[in-house]
């Protein structure tokens, strides 16, 4: 790797393929970077005994794609030493199991990074416009972050 | 002409995803509620949960004054469930 390119750098990304874990955390490894962290979001196959059957999700791509650059710039601010962040969602159909979200944080030491990552996931569900629909064998339910920024607000 | 956005629940409840609708360009955040709600009344159910964004800026539903230009992307924000 050209030293003089590894500048720190936002990967980030909506798509409807499988996501990578080999792939987002290779993008966030750095040769002066001792630790890597990674969270993986995957569907669980039951909510309140009742059986999901797969998870369907949308966004205002566009203003996603920008809120996720605001994380990954607020997570700078907090954290210096942080070198790359990478921000894969996955969109449409998620089967049981598969993941719906990989974060991947890569700093010198791992204090950084395993602190960014908590952020990025937690500010993600508060922040972020996309959308959850679990379907159930017999309905379905869009879900709400218990973290959306003005859930439960006064109007 | 702003374009309306419609997402989740609220594609649902409206039939449709996108539509340029005619408002002022004075107007508060609350009577554009109210401009989009005349077309598709069902809406109303979900007035308390939502807020709009405005050429991707979250807009609480109240007296904020907006100023609309021709094109402005106003989207309804059903509650979000990313990650």
């Amino acid at each position: 790797m050209d030293e003089s390119e590894d500048v720190p750098k936002d990967f980030i990304k909506l798509k409807s393929e499988k996501l990578s874990v080999d792939e987002v955390s290779e993008l966030v490894i750095s040769p002066n970077c001792g630790a890597v962290s990674l969270f993986i979001g995957t569907t669980r196959n039951n909510f309140e005994g009742k059986k999901v059957i797969h998870l369907e999700y949308e966004a205002y791509t566009s203003m996603a794609e920008m809120e996720i650059k605001k994380i990954c710039r607020d997570v700078r601010q907090k954290w210096p030493s942080v070198k790359h962040i990478a921000m894969h969602h996955r969109l449409g159909v998620v089967p049981i199991t598969e993941a719906s979200v990989i974060i991947a944080v890569s700093s010198p030491h791992r204090t950084e990074s395993l602190e960014a990552v908590t952020y990025c996931i937690n500010t993600l569900k508060a922040f972020v416009p996309i959308w959850k629909k679990e379907i159930y064998e017999d309905e379905y339910s869009w879900k709400e972050n218990k973290e959306c920024f003005w859930a439960n607000s006064e109007k | 002409m702003v374009t309306v956005l419609y997402f989740a629940r609220s594609a649902e409840l409206a039939g449709l995803r996108s539509e340029s609708v005619s408002v002022p360009q004075r107007i508060t955040s609350l009577q554009l509620w109210e401009e989009i709600v005349k077309i598709h009344p069902r809406l109303a159910v979900i007035r308390d949960q939502v807020i709009f964004a405005v050429q991707q800026e979250y807009v609480f539903l109240g007296d904020q004054l907006l100023v609309l230009q021709t094109g402005d992307e106003v989207a309804i924000i059903p509650p979000i469930s990313g990650g």
